[in-house]
């Protein structure tokens, strides 16, 4: 495949799938980190062009924290995990076993914890890929920085990716039980080369 | 809080530019990316643009000159022009270029950022306009505010003090 743009329906649907199992495990050991009920969106898949890039989710003035990874093995691509800022202090405070509102700043033991979170959940998702699709996947190491979505989002496509059109990123949302505006998103970024191998793996041709 | 702007604000995207005269040009959220900004004082004329790629031949499709530092410069430096102001007058400062999520880069090779910031010095000194100050490189995310009453340029990071360039 030369663009992502000739993705038919049914491959994106098949994309949709591999997402919905891979973030379902990720979603399950959140919760059990959290011990609260965690709830995934039916993932989507975002096609834009470069330059649409800090619109693609939400405002591109709001901070937030953000943990990449790169996929390696099998497929090769990158996994992103986004928070408001707020949201990123509030899960300190769970992981962190803190009253609410007690993290204020994200200092080494934050900073630790946040990448600590991106591990264990990319991690699940990829093991979850990787039983799905019989494939190896494995996580690098993961590298958290807390800055303006603008930013984190056209680094990680300029910086890590190879197209440089258009792009795109499978995204699932993710909610935190009982608590109102507990969200955050979890993007995987394969290489436009690896979807050919996700595509063979499940006999979609 | 919302802070009224005391005078037009206007937002240059990711590939965009803008040239104006008097007023504000503002970009939000630079990370690898950087703003080349030319400003002639005797007319308040000036452009900012947000280039992404630091060559034409990193993309395929190449109609947006504002995208990338070669063919941004000419355009600025043209359309300043047309707005009065002389070419010879132009200075340039350049904001952005960070390298975020270093860590994860393959050793030896040169992070986007850094390109972008070469390319940028590149263009301008093809053009014959001097950079006078720079807010580049590090490894946080910028926002510029370009006042083209005076040239001055306020730099804004997460977590930290803004200043003026």
């Amino acid at each position: 495949m030369e663009d992502v743009r000739d993705l038919k329906e049914l491959q994106i649907d098949a994309l949709r799938e591999v997402a919905n199992i891979g973030a379902g495990h990720a979603a399950t050991a959140l919760s059990q980190m959290t011990n609260r009920r965690i709830m995934i969106s039916v993932p989507q898949i975002n096609i834009a062009r470069l330059e649409e890039v800090p619109e693609l989710l939400g405002s591109p003035q709001d901070v937030v924290a953000a943990v990449l990874m790169h996929m390696l093995g099998d497929l090769t691509g990158r996994t992103l995990l986004l928070f408001p800022e707020r949201v990123g202090r509030r899960l300190c405070d769970m992981l962190l076993r803190r009253p609410e509102g007690a993290t204020t700043a994200f200092d080494a033991l934050e900073q630790s914890a946040l990448k600590e979170a991106g591990n264990i959940l990319s991690g699940a998702y990829m093991n979850a890929l990787s039983d799905f699709m019989g494939m190896l996947l494995l996580p690098s190491v993961p590298s958290l920085v807390v800055d303006l979505s603008a930013a984190v989002l056209t680094t990680t496509y300029l910086n890590f990716g190879h197209d440089r059109d258009f792009v795109f990123c499978v995204e699932t949302e993710f909610r935190i039980d009982s608590e109102e505006g507990l969200r955050g998103h979890f993007l995987l970024l394969p290489d436009l080369a690896s979807l050919k191998a996700i595509f063979d793996a499940i006999r979609l041709t | 809080m919302i802070r009224l702007p005391t005078r037009p604000e206007t937002i240059v995207k990711v590939a965009d530019w803008a040239v104006e005269r008097g007023s504000v040009l503002t970009t939000l959220g630079l990370g690898s990316c950087v703003a080349i900004m030319l400003h002639d004082a005797e007319t308040q004329a000036g452009g900012m643009a947000h280039v992404l790629l630091p060559s034409k031949s990193l993309a395929r499709d190449q109609n947006n000159p504002a995208k990338f530092p070669e063919t941004a410069v000419p355009l600025l430096v043209e359309r300043l022009k047309a707005l009065g102001a002389d070419p010879r007058r132009l200075v340039a400062k350049l904001a952005g270029g960070a390298s975020m999520f270093a860590q994860l880069m393959t050793p030896g090779t040169v992070q986007m950022g850094e390109r972008n910031i070469v390319a940028s010095r590149n263009a301008l000194r093809a053009a014959g306009i001097p950079v006078l100050r720079e807010a580049v490189g590090g490894d946080v995310g910028r926002t510029v505010r370009f006042n083209l009453t005076d040239g001055q340029v306020e730099i804004r990071s997460v977590g930290a003090e803004s200043y003026v360039i």
